[in-house]
């Protein structure tokens, strides 16, 4: 009995031990407490200062030494011998400060959250295997091996990102490893190539066919040409070359569209947001003070910490490339060389469609094919659940691709079988394009580099020492007969299957056009001789035509001209529409707070300046006038698509009739005007109430109140930060989107010049200075000045830190 | 007397087992240095408790002022309570039971 109390004794430390050593989840997941806490490996040893240490370090592998000069932005600056060394000291430097990220991001792409998150995450991972994400990187992968150049250049870079997790142990993880309790697994190719089809999704996604399908069938042929047309016809191109399309298109035989004509009672996937666009010109040097072209780039995505950009300088015999990368991918996607610069939109093409399957039987083991059954492949999906059993999905493959809707998932009823038919499933080699583009040294390169890429098509701006300047708006475009590509295909019919593409030298482009200056922002691309037929799910209709009226206005050019364009708040959409707005309000009839409001907006200058509160009112009165024209559209029972602001603003102008004007709710018959003034008390009483509860006045800033969330929803690392601009404007910063990445170029003779900046920083850390060191630039409009000298000794007394990768002597 | 050569043993045996082995070591090294030193059960829970949870308390104050309080104001908003106390409690509640059970393994 002597032996009970020791023994008491050690069960209940061994039992505290085990119990501090594991996650656990009581409401809210915890993290291994002991671990966690211990201060000798847990989550204080993730706290750092601004110095950073030398450090050498052997890779195996490489050939030869390698020198990462870190500046005192910790940009690394990579000085290699060989293309092999560098690629391994890009995805080491990469991982050194962004692995968390990295794999997050890839475990997202590939369905895999749930594994960290738990099943929270089910329906996601689930949505991301039915659209066959790791599907479509494995054709890549595959793509990727036959090609030596990309095999090497992908192997390479794991090598690297490999070589720094096998020096990893508990103390020297990222914090959020730590927090969730997992370790990061060995890097591959796929894993790069799953973060390129996850950029890929956020930028293809925006599609809405099964919507527009519900929308012809309810509203008919003249009222969905009315609310929905293929463009609006206001934007500038982004090339005009009328006339001179000079080549023979391909055709397909015509044949009436095949449209499956019953409601389609499915939830569609959650949309990508508008806000999700880019900027992106080039001036050339007759409109420059220096005479040399500057060219810019401001991709818009969603805001968020980690950045989705890391920049790097990488330097070897045959390159010396500098630019924002995607943190898991060898190369720089928007940067600049000696030589040229370039940058990238996206190009908003529809790239997506939906065909209906007509399967057998219930065992779906056949699917109808012009009158013949053809086998479907049946691919099993395991996803793990975390502290859960594994659940398993049945995902169907037809010809056409991935069957994602059935009655398993979001199907309501047992007929509706969808199959996914996307560009980035294809076989494609888009880091050759960027491996041959950080290399370029002239348009000829350009337009060489580009014919490799793929997906998701984009609209890649070039400017060039030299002195040219050009656009090419590229992809891997299926040939569409009119109006197909809209709604939901009869997948019965092979006539209706993708069978052509554009072919690159009809892909839209053009060089050193005459009013001196190429750009695009996510506007209709092409003029109306382009022989090919093209639909978008949306298209930028603001943006594009204020960013050409101040470049055809601005002469003698410098950098800081275009610097304070890419930070342009002004509101044409407010300019075009408030004006309307005011005009059915009578203002002699206002009191207290409408009365101070009408006052506001009728003195407001049109800039979503920080300060500014016109900006608050109008945001806050046109989300309440949006929903109250568009009631007959979120009331219905089946997923419709809103119409474009663009198209509800033009007619409220031309059409103040319009049945959509009348609120269904009312037994009252409404036109626009009392849907304006029911919309302005509404947004006023918003207002009211934000000031009350924030206690103070309602700034556009303020109001707006701009967040840069961390990956994974963590409030403790993310941020709140006053900006000024919103969607639709040049600086187009909403609450969570906007400029991802702020780029200036000015290619002079004497020495490419360049400044860049992100909303976040260079490290992925919570715990270091250098996590968010370059939001507070980006917030207030400022740049960084890149030096990118080839030779490392021009960084000597720049540098914050010198890591030395050396051949390892095994 | 003994109280006090418990506690300063135990921060110095914890540290050295921290240093190279993983946290719960320091279980181990309060156990055996309660066990050297021989207090009685009570006395030596609490030595065990204050030996570990100043060694813990020590060491993340240190880090906390040599970052500035970079990572710790953070934490301290996902955590249920500041953390430096957690650190201390947590720290302090294994070394005070493994502490404990060293003792009653000597008076057996």
């Amino acid at each position: 009995m002597k032996l009970l109390k020791p023994i008491l004794s050690l069960v209940i430390t061994v039992a505290l031990v085990g119990f501090l050593n594991k996650s656990w989840n009581f409401g809210s997941p915890i993290p291994p407490l002991g671990k966690f806490l211990d201060p000798f490996h847990g989550f204080w040893k993730n706290a750092k200062t601004s110095e950073v240490e030398n450090e050498s370090i052997s890779l195996a592998g490489l050939a030869d030494k390698v020198s990462i000069v870190y500046d005192s932005a910790l940009i690394p600056h990579i000085y290699a011998t060989n293309d092999n060394d560098l690629f391994a000291a890009q995805g080491y430097i990469t991982a050194k400060n962004r692995l968390w990220q990295m794999e997050f991001q890839t475990h997202a792409a590939g369905g895999r959250l749930s594994e960290i998150v738990g099943k929270a995450a089910l329906d996601f991972d689930r949505t991301q295997r039915r659209l066959g994400m790791v599907y479509a990187a494995e054709n890549s992968a595959k793509s990727m091996e036959s090609n030596p150049i990309a095999k090497a250049m992908v192997e390479s870079y794991t090598k690297g990102v490999n070589a720094y997790i096998q020096s990893l142990d508990y103390e020297s993880l990222p914090i959020e490893y730590k927090l969730l309790g997992y370790e990061p697994e060995l890097w591959t190719s796929l894993k790069s190539g799953l973060l390129l089809k996850y950029m890929a999704k956020t930028l293809n996604m925006g599609e809405k066919d099964l919507e527009m399908t519900n929308a012809l069938k309810l509203f008919g042929k003249e009222t969905h040409d009315l609310l929905y047309p293929d463009h609006e016809g206001v934007s500038d191109p982004i090339v005009d070359n009328t006339g001179n399309w000079k080549f023979k298109p391909v055709t397909l035989d015509s044949l009436p569209l095949a449209v499956p004509i019953e409601l389609i009672a499915i939830q569609p996937m959650e949309k990508v947001s508008h806000e999700i666009g880019s900027n992106n010109w080039a001036v050339s040097g007759s409109k420059t003070a220096t005479g040399s072209p500057i060219l810019c780039n401001d991709p818009h995505l969603e805001l968020n910490l980690p950045s989705i950009w890391y920049v790097v300088h990488l330097s070897a015999p045959g390159i010396n490339t500098m630019g924002a990368s995607l943190p898991g991918s060898p190369n720089v996607i928007s940067g600049f060389n000696d030589s040229i610069a370039w940058g990238v939109t996206n190009a908003q093409r529809d790239l997506v469609d939906w065909f209906k399957i007509e399967f057998k039987d219930k065992n779906k083991n056949e699917y109808l094919s012009d009158d013949q059954w053809k086998p479907t492949r049946k691919v099993i999906e395991k996803i793990q659940l975390k502290g859960e059993k594994a659940f398993y999905d049945t995902v169907i493959y037809t010809h056409h691709g991935p069957v994602v809707f059935d009655e398993s998932f979001h199907g309501e009823s047992e007929k509706n079988h969808y199959a996914f038919r996307w560009i980035a499933h294809d076989p494609s080699e888009e880091v050759i394009a960027f491996y041959k583009l950080n290399r370029a040294k002239n348009h000829p390169d350009y337009m060489e580099a580009l014919d490799h890429y793929g997906s998701p098509a984009q609209n890649f701006v070039f400017a060039c020492v030299d002195g040219d300047i050009a656009m090419r708006i590229q992809g891997k475009y299926p040939v569409r007969r009119k109006n197909e590509g809209k709604f939901v295909l009869d997948g019965t019919k092979t006539s209706n299957d993708w069978s052509a593409f554009i072919p690159n030298d009809h892909n839209i482009a053009y060089k050193n056009p005459e009013r001196g200056f190429v750009s695009s922002a996510n506007q209709y691309p092409v003029d109306q001789t382009y022989p090919y037929y093209i639909n978008a799910s949306n298209w930028e209709e603001y943006r594009n035509r204020r960013i050409n009226k101040l470049l055809t206005e601005l002469t003698q050019i410098e950098p800081i001209d275009l610097m304070k364009l890419q930070l342009d708040n002004f509101n044409l959409k407010a300019s075009e529409s408030l004006p309307t707005f005011l005009s059915y309000i009578d203002s002699t009839q206002l009191k207290g707070a409408e009365a101070i409001a009408y006052q506001k907006l009728s003195k407001w200058d049109y800039y979503n300046n920080k300060e500014s509160e016109g900006a608050s009112y109008y945001e806050a009165w046109l989300r309440a006038f949006l929903p109250m024209v568009w009631d007959e559209i979120s009331s219905s029972k089946v997923a419709l698509p809103r119409p474009a602001t663009y198209m509800t603003i033009r007619l409220m102008k031309e059409k103040p009739d319009l049945s959509f004007f009348d609120i269904i709710e009312t037994p009252e018959k409404e036109t626009v005007k009392e849907v304006i003034r029911k919309s302005f008390i509404e947004s006023v009483a918003v207002i009211e109430k934000w000031k009350e509860e924030k206690k103070g006045e309602p700034t556009w800033a303020e109001y707006k109140d701009g967040y840069v969330g961390h990956l994974m929803r963590q409030e403790a690392f993310s941020y709140h930060i006053k900006h000024g601009g919103n969607g639709s404007i040049v600086n187009a910063h909403s609450k969570s989107n906007g400029p991802s990445w702020r780029m200036v170029v000015s290619l002079e003779k004497t020495g490419v010049q360049a400044w860049g900046v992100y909303p976040g920083g260079q490290s992925g850390n919570p715990g270091s200075p250098y996590y968010n060191n370059l939001l507070g630039l980006w917030t207030e409009g400022n740049y960084v000045k890149f030096d990118f000298s080839s030779d490392a000794d021009k960084m000597k007394g720049k540098e914050l830190a010198v890591i030395t990768l050396n051949p390892s002597s095994r | 007397m003994k109280f006090s050569i418990q506690i300063i043993i135990t921060i110095a045996a914890c540290f050295l087992f921290q240093t190279f082995f993983p946290w719960w070591t320091m279980a181990i090294a309060a156990l055996a240095v309660s066990f050297a030193v021989g207090n009685k059960a009570g006395v030596s829970f609490v030595a065990g408790f204050v030996g570990v949870g100043i060694l813990w308390l020590g060491m993340a104050y240190y880090i906390d002022q040599s970052t500035h309080s970079i990572l710790t104001e953070k934490v301290n908003k996902l955590l249920p309570l500041n953390s430096f106390v957690l650190t201390t409690l947590i720290g302090g509640f294994v070394g005070g039971f493994a502490a404990l059970t060293g003792a009653l393994l000597k008076q057996k």
